[in-house]
């Protein structure tokens, strides 16, 4: 936990990035990036990676694509778009009856919209779901890290004491 | 011009290698430079230029949600009126359960995204912005996930 603490915000780039965060942790370097890999192993660490600001590489096109899908096809359209590399995103989530009939949901990012459209007609045309409403982001308020640890959380051991178990 | 175009092909070519495999070693950045036929030191000195020009965010992990006891999760959908977006935008900021929140061009004109320790937290929190933003019970859409496809948010530069 201290070092999801520790790196959550970034890594340093310098020569040895974990020799840095061990010394404020007062650990051994190899035991840092040990536990990271094993953290990542675990499926704690979704992925490690360098995060972009997709906007100043010009990908300003950021469609959430909305399908209805009748509920016997969730499942194989589901993979099916989820196969697609321009898909970031691919969840089925609960309608409300008589206001949102889209069951399925996918993210979708490109340099152009027009770019974006033509996957959409792709995944559309493949898939044959003609139902669907492309959400187009106007703005974007907030883009953080969804999966945050807090400091608090170091004192508070948790129930099913997951993470505390040698992280 | 194309958006990219300040971005050199060797710049792309490293975004691409660290956004698709990040070596977990002492020294990551030596095994990039590696695989992309480069010295250590030209990666530290790319990485580090794209850190300052706020191309890169930051390098580091995606944590997995619910495995560091965020359990409870939902996306939402509200209607509110052009003349109250800022406001709302900014009450909608303030909680650190909102990890994606965009203004999106639909009758339902704004969504974000919310994870929290459990049912009760994430109720909480919903509430609190609705009553916060004076958006009625009837414009508001909690479209929790049943079930999750896909989540990787890599982008094809090269």
């Amino acid at each position: 936990m201290k070092i999801l603490l520790a790196v959550q915000d970034g890594i340093p780039i310098v020569r040895e990035p974990f020799s840095t965060i061990a010394k404020q942790l007062g650990l051994k370097p190899e035991e840092v990036v040990k536990r990271l890999q094993r953290l990542r192993e675990e499926k704690v660490i979704r992925k490690f990676e360098v995060f972009i600001r997709k906007r100043k590489v010009g990908i300003t096109a950021n469609a959430m694509v909305v399908w209805m899908v009748p509920s016997n096809r969730t499942q194989e359209v589901g993979e099916f778009f989820a196969g697609f590399k321009e898909v970031t995103h691919c969840y089925e989530r609960r309608t409300v009856p008589d206001k949102w009939r889209y069951n399925l949901y996918t993210v979708i990012h490109g340099f152009k919209r027009k770019t974006v459209k033509e996957v959409v007609k792709r995944l559309s045309d493949a898939s044959q779901v003609e139902d669907y409403l492309i959400l187009f982001s106007v703005k974007e308020f907030v883009r953080r890290s969804s999966g945050r640890v807090r400091p608090e959380d170091l004192r508070t051991p948790r129930t099913n004491g997951r993470l505390l178990s040698g992280t | 011009m194309k958006a990219t175009g300040r971005l050199d092909l060797m710049d792309r070519r490293l975004l691409q290698e660290a956004q698709d495999g990040f070596p977990l070693t002492l020294r990551p950045y030596a095994s990039i430079a590696k695989k992309l036929g480069v010295s250590e030191t030209e990666v530290l000195e790319r990485l580090n230029r794209l850190h300052q020009k706020g191309i890169i965010r930051k390098i580091g992990p995606a944590l997995n949600p619910g495995r560091v006891g965020l359990r409870a999760s939902t996306l939402v959908a509200m209607k509110v009126p052009g003349n109250r977006m800022r406001k709302v935008a900014k009450l909608v900021s303030r909680y650190e359960e909102v990890s994606h929140c965009y203004q999106r061009d639909n009758e339902y004109n704004f969504w974000f995204t919310v994870a929290a320790h459990d049912e009760v937290e994430l109720e909480k929190v919903l509430e609190e912005i609705r009553l916060g933003a004076s958006i009625a019970e009837d414009d508001v859409l909690d479209l929790r996930a049943t079930k999750m496809f896909k989540v990787d948010v890599r982008f094809q530069l090269v």
